[in-house]
């Protein structure tokens, strides 16, 4: 029995009255992608960013059941949300570089750990890069405000910021759904060829279809279905998954 | 043709509120226009290096306004430095920290109020206060605490617009990447927010350097011989020059040039303020995309 990165057990979850998960239970598994898909307000995105306590800023929301993050309770009394931010990366919907040098971005996070040598954020900055696959575009710019970069580059400029913490694992809230087709290809390659622990939260279901190993299917705050994404694309076991992917609703 | 004769009804009266408003926009103009022309050809002749760098003599009859200067831009200054870090302090909680309640509610029902008491009303708060409660006498202490006080709702309320105006993503990123609150404020709130927080502070500027009846009770004296060597010294200050010389005097008309030159020299200043303000914000403007 391999250990998975990340095992949600029964997680419920509330903003102020309303219910947005319900008994939500499924475990990520290393060095795959896991796409999250489903119809607006399902709680794909809720779900996701439990998963590094983004909500904890959301006034009036409540969480019952578990999720540990390699056996540890994220939710304990024990853990600190700033070291699973730091363990757990994030890129968001729309690109959000810091209106700072893509050097200054990408450097935020280590600096915020306490690396403050110049020749080990170097290192850092040009790993990190590299590992983004943007090294080659931006090695003689670092030194350029991200903001004037094109949305792509910008939203790979997040991807290398989350990377050069070294996260466990990277989540990604709909990274495509403001770039246009060819940037969203690029970080679809990106994905496909990262070779790591990747949830990706997604409108677009060729997307899933094209970049993911496993497939969450939530539907009102349940999980409906969950599987590889060969089988819940081709044989999916439940009716609303069916109707969804084949368009019938969402 | 009934629509017909309705559009060209339509376009008539377009045409005349069109010229309406124009006509005021105008007018307005025509009215500052007016009034920086007439201070400025009748002042003009009387505005020299050596009355902008002696001191005044024969009564305040001849000489130059340094030492008024110089008190307005120290009492501007010290204003300043009572009301950006009170300000910004205060425009920080309530952007940053503060939930939704009467408390936020009580605070910024406060300064917003505090921004409509009449400046005389703030001048005496200061002579009961700071010049006698506290013991700091009639000096640019005094004098600066009071502007401060005064111009304290124009800081927080710009401050605080600046920092909402920030993109939420900036803070968000921040947070993931695993700052503090604190540290995402510091880090990347601030920096991004404070272009638009200096604006404001710098238009607080220049309405601390006109005010005059804050400082008749708390700060200004008709004449000192020299500079002030402490804060508890009084000063000498450019509006109240001007009251002093057009209102106050035994020789109002022998002092007109100097009353014009000193009226003169403080609308530059007020307005090189404003104009700072103004190409600072259009700068910033032009480097950002959010």
């Amino acid at each position: 029995m391999v250990e998975p990165v990340i095992a949600a057990r029964e997680v419920d979850f509330w903003y102020g009255q309303f219910q947005a998960l319900r008994g939500v239970s499924l475990d990520i598994m290393d060095d795959e992608v896991t796409a999250m898909i489903g119809p607006s307000g399902c709680g794909k995105s809720t779900f996701l960013k439990l998963l590094n306590r983004m909500n904890d800023f959301v006034p009036g929301a409540r969480l019952a059941g578990e999720i540990l993050l390699r056996g540890q309770s994220i939710y304990g009394p024990e853990a600190d949300p700033v070291d699973i931010r730091r363990r757990v990366g994030m890129v968001f919907q729309r690109p959000n570089p810091f209106p700072k040098s893509i050097y200054d971005n990408i450097c935020y996070g280590p600096r915020l750990v306490g690396i403050r040598k110049a020749a080990e954020l170097d290192v850092v900055a040009e790993k990190a890069l590299r590992a983004a696959a943007l090294w080659d575009e931006v090695k003689d710019l670092l030194g350029k405000s991200a903001m004037e970069l094109s949305g792509g580059q910008q939203q790979r400029v997040c991807i290398a910021r989350a990377l050069a913490l070294e996260p466990d694992i990277l989540l990604m809230d709909e990274p495509t759904s403001a770039l246009d087709p060819i940037a969203t290809a690029k970080v679809e390659d990106w994905i496909r060829e990262a070779g790591m622990t990747i949830v990706i939260v997604t409108h677009n279901m060729q997307q899933a279809a094209r970049i993911s190993d496993r497939t969450a299917f939530f539907y009102m705050g349940e999980l409906a279905e969950y599987g590889p994404t060969m089988e819940l694309f081709t044989s999916p076991k439940e009716t609303r998954t069916e109707n969804y992917i084949t368009g019938r609703f969402g | 043709m009934i629509f017909g004769y309705a559009t060209a009804a339509r376009k008539r009266r377009d045409a005349l509120a069109m010229w309406v408003v124009r006509a005021m926009a105008g007018l307005t103009l025509a009215t500052m226009a007016l009034v920086l022309i007439y201070v400025a050809v009748n002042g003009l002749s009387a505005v020299s290096w050596d009355f902008l760098s002696q001191f005044p003599r024969d009564g305040l009859t001849k000489g130059g306004i340094w030492p008024a200067v110089f008190g307005t831009l120290g009492l501007a200054l010290g204003s300043m430095c009572v009301s950006i870090p009170l300000g910004f302090g205060a425009a920080i909680y309530l952007a940053e920290y503060a939930k939704p309640g009467p408390l936020v509610t009580g605070i910024r029902l406060g300064v917003a109020n505090l921004a409509g008491v009449p400046s005389v009303v703030f001048g005496l708060f200061g002579l009961s206060l700071f010049v006698a409660l506290f013991g700091f006498g009639r000096s640019l202490l005094s004098g600066c605490l009071t502007l401060g006080l005064l111009t304290l709702p124009t800081v927080v309320a710009a401050a605080e617009e600046s920092l909402r105006q920030t993109p939420a993503s900036f803070r968000e990123a921040a947070l993931a990447l695993g700052a503090n609150r604190w540290q995402a404020i510091r880090q990347v709130i601030l920096p991004a927010a404070l272009p638009g927080m200096l604006t404001g502070a710098i238009l607080a500027l220049g309405r601390a350097a006109g005010e005059t009846a804050p400082i008749i009770f708390t700060a200004a004296t008709a004449f000192s011989p020299a500079l002030p060597d402490t804060v508890f010294a009084e000063v000498m200050a450019l509006p109240t020059h001007i009251y002093n010389l057009a209102a106050n005097g035994s020789r109002i008309a022998e002092t007109r040039p100097q009353q014009f030159g000193t009226s003169l020299v403080l609308l530059a200043l007020v307005l090189g303020l404003s104009l700072a303000a103004t190409i600072i914000r259009a700068k910033l403007r032009r480097g950002r995309k959010w």
